[in-house]
């Protein structure tokens, strides 16, 4: 009966707590002009499907950011080079196969333990056996040596280990288990107070906190479609709503568009090998177009990046000329200005004669492909239509087809596709121009460069971070070879596409890092730094 | 005298309106083929244009011109509508006449097919068959034909029970006659306005199905003329104002579907013999 009771009252009041919940959601969005609170506003893939718990990709993967419940070891700083969060001192051994970090000595965990070096290798030893997002492929073993200092052992060199630390959220081994996605407990700026599946995840700071305090004590974030985040906006209950380029030219009382430069890329690959080959998986390999050395380079030449960032994001965005454009580790040699002439030269000398339709042709191939996009994102539809209008001036024909990701990586193979990528390490380049490890080619576009590999492979093993950038440009053209226009260009670089919001007036955000691919959680990595005036 | 005049008054307009909405459905799915380049083509230097003496239905994001756009995608839908109606309408043909010519079990069978399919959500399977078929125009086409024909079926099967019972019918079998030939001989014939009326009701049921598989995009891909992708592109932009993207577009897509009802209704009328004298 009094068990009854009880239950009956457990329930009752989970309901009143739901309804309290909403009102509760309303009341804050009118009042979050107080002083230390921000309503934000992502899009609905943002919110994290495992939950926060970075062994299941919480601030790492694709969309990289901050774990902001977590601390990391490392932190990428505003140039993107490398700082230190929990770390206070790194090591590596000659080889490059140890890493030792010293930890700091005074950072408690939300529920109060201390966090040692035993938690840090549980981490790592967690995502090397369980993530699915992170590449830990590398990690041989994560060691305790003593309370404040962490050993990793790596398989092979990896120079770039500390890009890795600073998107590993260190998880706390005496309170890890199922939940923690859904009651994630770290020692980071910012608790978890509350997340509604769907709807809004509320962040509380953290008084604990062994840093700066945060200056936002609590952190509201709603997930919305573009045009209901738009409508949020219009309607004044939130402080920061994310949108794109189509609703760039609106205005919203009360709020100012706010512009992030990004590394966020969109291009396109061009497969470097010729037709009739097929991968151990069947999958069409290579394009007898686009094989041509000199096609890839005409194309490069032809496109006007400018025009396009006009017409396509209504002036929001940079010139890409690179997968890593701004970075630590990106050759400013990719760079080229348009020119459209200079590129039918070039096609003509190679042979590539107009025939009688202004499509040019050589040895009964024509100068034509097809140009993949992602159904369903419309910037990249966009970008592949001003790209086939740009090449049509130059006597190439472009047809542009939407496919769907679950045969799009195969298509690529022998298609070039629309891909987005852009990230704070240089593992990119990496995963996107070095021959995959037993193969033929690379990855995600046929395409192989011993030269490049060599450079890349002497970039993962050298002995410092700063020696490796300059081996990382190397690799994208070393004077002789490489995979920029004077090389072998493999892939086409159109665009960074800048991340827009609307700001409401009165709040500051802090200067921001060059945002990676992904319009979600960068924009929040230093929350705890934004004030209201 | 005066009441045939009437009467004959009818039919003929009935006739002339037939003729008109034939002609008005035929004008669309040739503009729309001549118009098919024009529809795909973009030009960022007149984007989101009103409309306007131009472009009738103005423009969208990319510069392409709705109306040709528009156009393009109902010829499409037409098309596709006849193709799937046809398929479906034959489909339920055989059916109807299998569940009469070859025996109990066979009748067991084709009924329980189907209320197996009229008993998923519609949608729903066409989503799943489209889905399974690699989406895209043969997706489209297989979804939607092997999902309408049921019905149509039924009604069928209905009628050649009936027709089973019927003495010219028997007596056929008593002098000897083939089941097949029976059936196609004196049995189809009968079928023919049911069946005909049947397949010119599919085709608003294809048509509208069409754009609501490719709205959901599940169907054609997001470049090629459709309604279903011109409507759901507009959904984006709805909230900023631009409303031509939507109103048009949806419009004539109605219109369309209005004409081949009153298609439907007036074959009915013209064939159907208690009404050949009005």
């Amino acid at each position: 009966m009094l068990a009854a009771a009880f239950a009956l009252g457990l329930s009752g009041c989970r309901a009143s707590g739901e309804a309290g919940s909403a009102a509760d959601a309303k009341g804050q969005a009118s009042q979050s002009q107080s002083r230390d609170s921000v309503v934000v506003v992502m899009g609905p893939s943002s919110e994290p499907e495992a939950g926060f718990d970075p062994v299941y990709g919480w601030g790492a993967g694709e969309h990289v950011h901050e774990p902001l419940i977590q601390s990391t070891l490392t932190v990428t700083t505003a140039d993107l080079k490398i700082g230190y969060d929990l770390a206070v001192e790194m090591e590596t051994s000659g080889d490059g196969l140890i890493w030792t970090v010293k930890l700091r000595d005074d950072v408690k965990f939300s529920d109060g333990e201390p966090l040692t070096a035993k938690d840090v290798a549980f981490t790592y030893n967690m995502l090397r056996d369980s993530s699915s997002v992170n590449d830990f492929t590398m990690l041989k073993e994560a060691r305790a040596v003593d309370e404040t200092t962490v050993e990793f052992e790596l398989k092979r060199p990896y120079s770039i280990w500390p890009y890795t630390m600073a998107i590993t959220g260190i998880i706390p081994e005496h309170a890890y288990g199922p939940d923690y996605g859904s009651h994630p407990i770290g020692s980071g700026r910012y608790l978890l107070r509350q997340w509604d599946k769907g709807q809004q995840v509320i962040l509380e700071s953290n008084p604990d906190y062994y840093g700066e305090a945060p200056k936002m004590k609590k952190v509201t974030i709603l997930f919305m479609d573009e045009d209901a985040a738009y409508a949020a906006a219009l309607s004044g209950q939130v402080d920061l709503v994310y949108t794109s380029a189509a609703f760039s030219e609106q205005t919203v009382s009360g709020f100012s568009l706010f512009s992030c430069e990004t590394v966020d890329n969109r291009g396109f690959n061009l497969p470097a090998a010729p037709a009739g080959e097929t991968d151990e998986n069947g999958v069409r390999l290579g394009n007898d177009f686009t094989a041509d050395e000199t096609v890839r380079r005409a194309i490069n030449l032809a496109i006007d990046r400018e025009e396009m960032i006009g017409h396509v994001l209504n002036g929001h965005g940079t010139a890409a000329y690179s997968v890593c454009d701004k970075m630590p580790w990106y050759n400013p040699a990719a760079e080229l200005s348009c020119d459209p002439g200079q590129a039918a030269a070039l096609l003509e000398q190679a042979g590539w004669l107009a025939g009688a339709d202004g499509i040019r042709e050589k040895n009964g191939v024509r100068a034509a492909f097809r140009l993949l996009y992602p159904a369903g994102d419309s910037v990249r539809q966009a970008l592949c239509e001003d790209t086939a209008n740009q090449l049509a001036g130059v006597g190439i024909d472009v047809t542009v087809e939407g496919v769907g990701w679950d045969t799009a990586y195969d298509q690529a193979q022998s298609t070039p596709l629309m891909w987005g990528w852009g990230a704070h390490t240089p593992m990119e380049l990496y995963n996107i121009y070095h021959t995959k490890p037993g193969g033929k080619y690379a990855e995600y576009s046929p395409y192989a460069n011993a030269g490049v590999d060599a450079w890349m492979d002497a970039a993962l093993s050298s002995g410092s971070l700063e020696e490796s950038y300059e081996l990382w440009r190397k690799a994208q053209w070393d004077g002789k070879t490489g995979i920029t226009q004077a090389g072998e260009i493999p892939w086409i670089w159109l665009v960074n596409i800048d991340h827009l919001y609307w700001v409401k007036d009165g709040l500051k955000v802090a200067k921001q890092k060059l945002h990676p691919h992904g319009h979600g959680w960068t924009i929040v990595n230093n929350v705890d730094q934004w004030t209201w005036e | 005298m005066r009441e045939t005049q009437k009467r004959g008054g009818r039919r003929l307009a009935m006739l002339l309106l037939l003729a008109f909405t034939v002609v008005f459905l035929g004008a669309v799915v040739w503009l729309g083929d001549a118009w098919q380049g024009t529809a795909l083509a973009t030009d960022f230097t007149r984007k989101n244009l009103s409309p306007c003496l131009t472009y009738p239905f103005g423009t969208d994001w990319m510069g392409r011109d709705m109306f040709a756009r528009t156009v393009a995608g109902l010829s499409m839908s037409i098309r596709i509508g006849l193709l799937t109606a046809c398929i479906s309408a034959g489909i339920a043909f055989l059916m109807g006449l299998m569940a009469a010519v070859m025996g109990r079990f066979a009748d067991g069978m084709i009924g329980i097919l189907i209320d197996l399919v009229l008993g998923i959500p519609h949608m729903l399977l066409l989503i799943l068959i489209s889905f399974a078929c690699g989406r895209g125009f043969f997706g489209v086409v297989a979804g939607v034909s092997l999902t309408h024909w049921a019905s149509l079926a039924r009604l069928l099967r209905g009628e050649v029970l009936q027709l089973k019972e019927s003495q010219y019918i028997k007596i056929a079998e008593r002098l000897g006659k083939g089941r097949l030939y029976v059936a196609f001989w004196h049995m189809a014939p009968n079928l023919l306005a049911q069946f005909v009326t049947g397949l010119v009701l599919l085709f608003p049921h294809a048509i509208l199905h069409e754009a609501s598989i490719t709205f959901l995009g599940f169907g054609l891909s997001p470049e090629q003329p459709a309604v279903g992708n011109i409507l759901s592109e507009s959904m984006q932009y709805l909230v900023t104002g631009k409303w031509w993207l939507a109103l048009f577009p949806g419009l004539l897509l109605v219109l369309v579907v209005l004409l081949f009802h009153y298609i439907g209704q007036a074959a009915c009328r013209l064939i159907d013999p208690g009404s050949t004298h009005e």
